[in-house]
């Protein structure tokens, strides 16, 4: 049971390292082709935009442990 | 036709017909006016229970030990004073009362940018009213209106539904300043840069993010208790890692900007009537409007200044106590505006200026006793005693009803067409002045004598000043009583008013009164502020506001 | 025929809608009131995020005794599966924009799948916690009200993109006149936005 555990925890691991690099760079790419955009709301999607790529790196970190809190089982 | 076309199809030329039936017209109206006189007239109502509770306070404390009040009860009423008068009567008549009635039609606009939510933001208000005062009937809240816990914690379910109660009225009030925001940043008639808003808009333009953003602060505390006293949730429990003084910490975030919201909106009133009845422009228009936003910005940053004595880490003590004598230089910088102001006029001692005149006497004497308590030294005796009492009924009662007072003797003419009676003006003026200063100065010596506050009984020695306060508090009711008869009376009997009975110059008073249900026939241009008495009035297009032509058409109605 | 009502949604043969001024000024109220919308709900979080935070720096320490611990795997797949949704919202708005009627329904509809994976990653992640919101002490009090008030949050979410999607399809948004979908998107990122602050907090701190 233990190593099936662990086994689901490294699938975990691995889509996240893999969907947190493509979130990564699809957000830092929008975000590229959008920058000279006007208008409030267009500002405020960008700094959402901005905030969701570092979201996605976070995770990345968090997936590979390098970041990683008190609390969390590694 | 003489007056120009400005706008072409946009907001400005969109017009509803009038409604039509009982229900839609004042019921569940969506026009500003009726919203803001149906505020008035609710929050009147709340006044009339909170006064009631005061005057049982009262008559408990004639009597050092043991009036008819237990403990218990005397805690409830205390507690349900406090929240009513906070809550559910100045916030919402400074706010949504004269805030709907008066700061649309003074930016030249038609209404406030949304006008469903405001219509549901005022039914909010009754329907929290009557959950808050149902909880009498199921064990009061008795913590005072600030619900410390452990205290809170304990009791009748009454301290949940307060907190559902308070909860859901600050939804009310979010949505409210949500609202006003958007109209004043975005609906001001074309011309009207801020530079030339009335101040009394930009109180009401100041008050509203603290609105939005304070009141929520107090949701997520009253939800937070709420959720501990009925999931278990020990966010306030120290016994099970929680903090009593996080409570404290939340509450006040937003109960400081609280007091500013009750108070801003005064100031605005006040500067209204000062120049009209001093026939002066406003001494200072920059400095008062820049001032009042140095007060909503620093709001936010002092309120640990209610918890020097309670343990918080003494090293927050300086930095708190600095920024709160800071807010003295704003305000004072206003009351010297307004002192300016009267100087050299032609002064009109109407009711509505009376009252102004008592605003500007007795809220200094509150700030001043505000920057004593800012000084920690001083708060750590005087905190928890009859000083503190004496100060924030100085700025509210002294400050906040008296402002709101001045408007509804002022603007009486634009919600009913009549004036209010001057002679019962004049004398509940006079008798509000007796009355609360007989009730509240004393509190401040009781206070540094030792005069603990939220006490049913008290030491002997302060027997004989409670009893002359309690009787002044009598003179004082009278007075309320006497202004509520009068505004009553003169919907009938008030002498008719006409357009501008004080010959001012905001916007509001070159149409009709009562104000028509479209506000104006044609949307004027602005190009001065208002205040300046020796030119003509700076607005272009209200050459027919009030004549008789027809009302303006309505407009891609739905 | 289905397919054909679906592609266009009734926005083939309806004469241009210029969007005039009423409808111009009455979108920037709109948007300005949603965006002051935000800020308040963003002040709601901010609130529970400083009691979290105090409770934890103030008490006895994290995690406190007897807190489960919190898996960190599955918190990186789930964050990333939401904060995909908004880049997958992102799409579906920038095709609305282009005209493209069917990519802007797949787009949206894979950003409910992907909010609704969200919560139920969450679901399974409470269902492995095993403890109370009352009985876990500070734990549940800052994990189990933020996380849940969150939860809340895309639960409204995918029930407004729910409603926006069956909206397009009765017609009522054209390739000009669209300040629902834009709000919804906003709302949408708003959602992810606060999960990289908590996801911080809770996971990385």
């Amino acid at each position: 049971m233990a190593g099936i555990s662990a086994t689901v925890a490294h699938v975990e691991r691995i889509f996240a390292l893999v969907l947190g690099i493509v979130v990564f760079f699809v957000a830092a790419i929008a975000l590229k082709n959008d920058w000279n955009s006007k208008g409030l709301e267009n500002h405020v999607f960008k700094l959402m935009l901005a905030l969701l790529a570092l979201g996605a790196f976070l995770a990345i970190l968090a997936s590979v442990n390098v970041l990683a809190g008190k609390g969390v089982e590694i | 036709m003489a007056v120009a076309a400005v706008h072409s199809g946009g907001i400005a030329d969109h017009i509803h017909p009038e409604p039509e039936g009982f229900l839609r017209k004042y019921v569940f109206s969506l026009d500003h006016k009726i919203i803001g006189i149906q505020y008035i007239v609710t929050a009147g109502i709340f006044m009339i229970l909170a006064g009631a509770l005061a005057e049982l306070i009262r008559v408990q404390l004639m009597k050092a030990n043991g009036g008819f009040m237990t403990p218990d009860t005397y805690n409830a009423v205390f507690t349900m004073h406090g929240s009513t008068m906070v809550w559910f009567v100045i916030i919402p008549l400074l706010t949504g009362g004269f805030g709907n009635l008066v700061m649309p039609v003074q930016i030249g606009a038609r209404d406030v940018a949304f006008p469903w939510l405001n219509m549901i933001a005022y039914w909010i208000f009754p329907v929290a009213g009557l959950m808050l005062y149902s909880s009498f009937l199921m064990g009061a809240p008795v913590a005072g209106w600030t619900e410390y816990p452990p205290m809170s914690l304990q009791g009748g379910a009454g301290t949940s539904m307060w907190c559902a109660a308070v909860f859901l009225v600050g939804v009310g009030s979010t949505m409210t300043g949500m609202n006003f925001l958007v109209t004043i940043l975005k609906m001001r008639a074309p011309g009207m840069t801020f530079t030339r808003m009335p101040l009394f808009v930009w109180g009401q333009f100041v008050t509203a993010p603290l609105l939005m953003i304070a009141t929520t602060a107090l949701g997520a505390a009253l939800a937070a208790l709420f959720i501990q006293r009925e999931f278990g949730v020990p966010f306030f429990d120290p016994a099970k890692g929680g903090s009593a003084l996080l409570w404290q910490h939340m509450f006040w975030f937003y109960s400081h900007p609280a007091v500013y919201i009750m108070i801003l909106p005064a100031f605005g009133m006040i500067s209204e009537v000062f120049p009209t009845f001093a026939r002066k422009p406003i001494f200072g228009y920059k400095m008062i409007a820049f001032s009042s936003c140095a007060i909503a910005i620093l709001g936010f940053m002092v309120w640990a200044h209610h918890m020097f004595t309670s343990g918080m880490a003494p090293t927050l003590q300086l930095p708190f106590m600095v920024l709160t004598m800071l807010i003295a230089i704003p305000t004072g910088v206003k009351i010297f505006s307004w002192t300016a102001t009267l100087f050299g006029g032609i002064l009109e001692f109407s009711t509505a200026m009376l009252y102004s005149v008592g605003f500007l006497l007795l809220f200094t004497i509150g700030g001043v006793t505000g920057v004593f308590l800012a000084a920690v030294p001083f708060d750590l005796h005087a905190h928890g005693t009859y000083f503190i009492v004496a100060h924030f009924h100085y700025v509210i009662a002294g400050g906040s009803v008296m402002g709101a007072l001045a408007a509804l003797y002022y603007w009486y003419p634009k919600m009913t067409g009549r004036l209010m009676n001057e002679k019962m003006g004049k004398w509940s003026f006079w008798l509000y002045m007796i009355g609360m200063n007989g009730t509240f100065l004393p509190m401040h010596w009781l206070g540094l004598w030792g005069m603990p506050r939220r006490y049913a009984v008290y030491d002997p020695q302060f027997q004989t000043w409670n009893q002359i306060e309690s009787w002044f508090s009598f003179v004082m009711t009278a007075s309320i009583l006497l202004t509520i008869f009068n505004a009553l009376w003169s919907i009938k009997y008030g002498k008719p008013s006409g357009p501008n009975p004080w010959k001012a110059r905001t916007l509001e008073w070159q149409i009709p009164s009562p104000m028509p249900y479209y506000n104006f026939k044609h949307i004027p241009s602005v190009f001065s502020a208002p205040y300046d008495f020796a030119e003509p009035l700076p607005y272009r297009g209200l050459e027919e506001e009030l004549t008789d032509s027809p009302p303006p058409v309505p407009v891609g109605a739905h | 025929m289905a397919v054909a009502s679906v592609t266009h949604a009734g926005l083939v043969g309806r004469p241009y809608e210029e969007p005039d001024q009423l409808y111009l000024e009455t979108r920037e109220l709109r948007v300005q009131g949603f965006l002051l919308f935000m800020v308040s709900d963003l002040v709601l979080f901010s609130s529970f995020i400083f009691a979290y935070l105090y409770l934890r720096n103030t008490g006895q320490g994290w995690p406190p005794p007897g807190a489960p611990k919190l898996d960190l795997a599955l918190a990186a797949i789930n964050s990333v599966i939401l904060f995909g949704s908004g880049a997958t919202m992102h799409f579906a708005l920038e095709n609305w924009k282009h005209r493209h009627f069917m990519k802007f329904a797949n787009w949206i509809v894979l950003t409910i799948v992907l909010g609704a994976l969200f919560l139920s990653g969450q679901l399974i992640e409470y269902a492995k916690l095993a403890v109370g919101w009352g009985s876990s002490g500070i734990f549940g009090a800052g994990f189990f009200t933020l996380t849940g008030m969150h939860g809340f949050h895309v639960f409204c979410g995918i029930i407004y993109l729910t409603v926006l999607l069956l909206q397009t399809l009765q017609g009522k948004y054209t390739f000009t006149k669209y300040t629902g979908l834009t709000l919804g998107t906003l709302y949408w990122h708003f959602v992810d936005v606060i999960w990289v602050v908590l996801f911080s907090i809770f996971y990385l701190y």
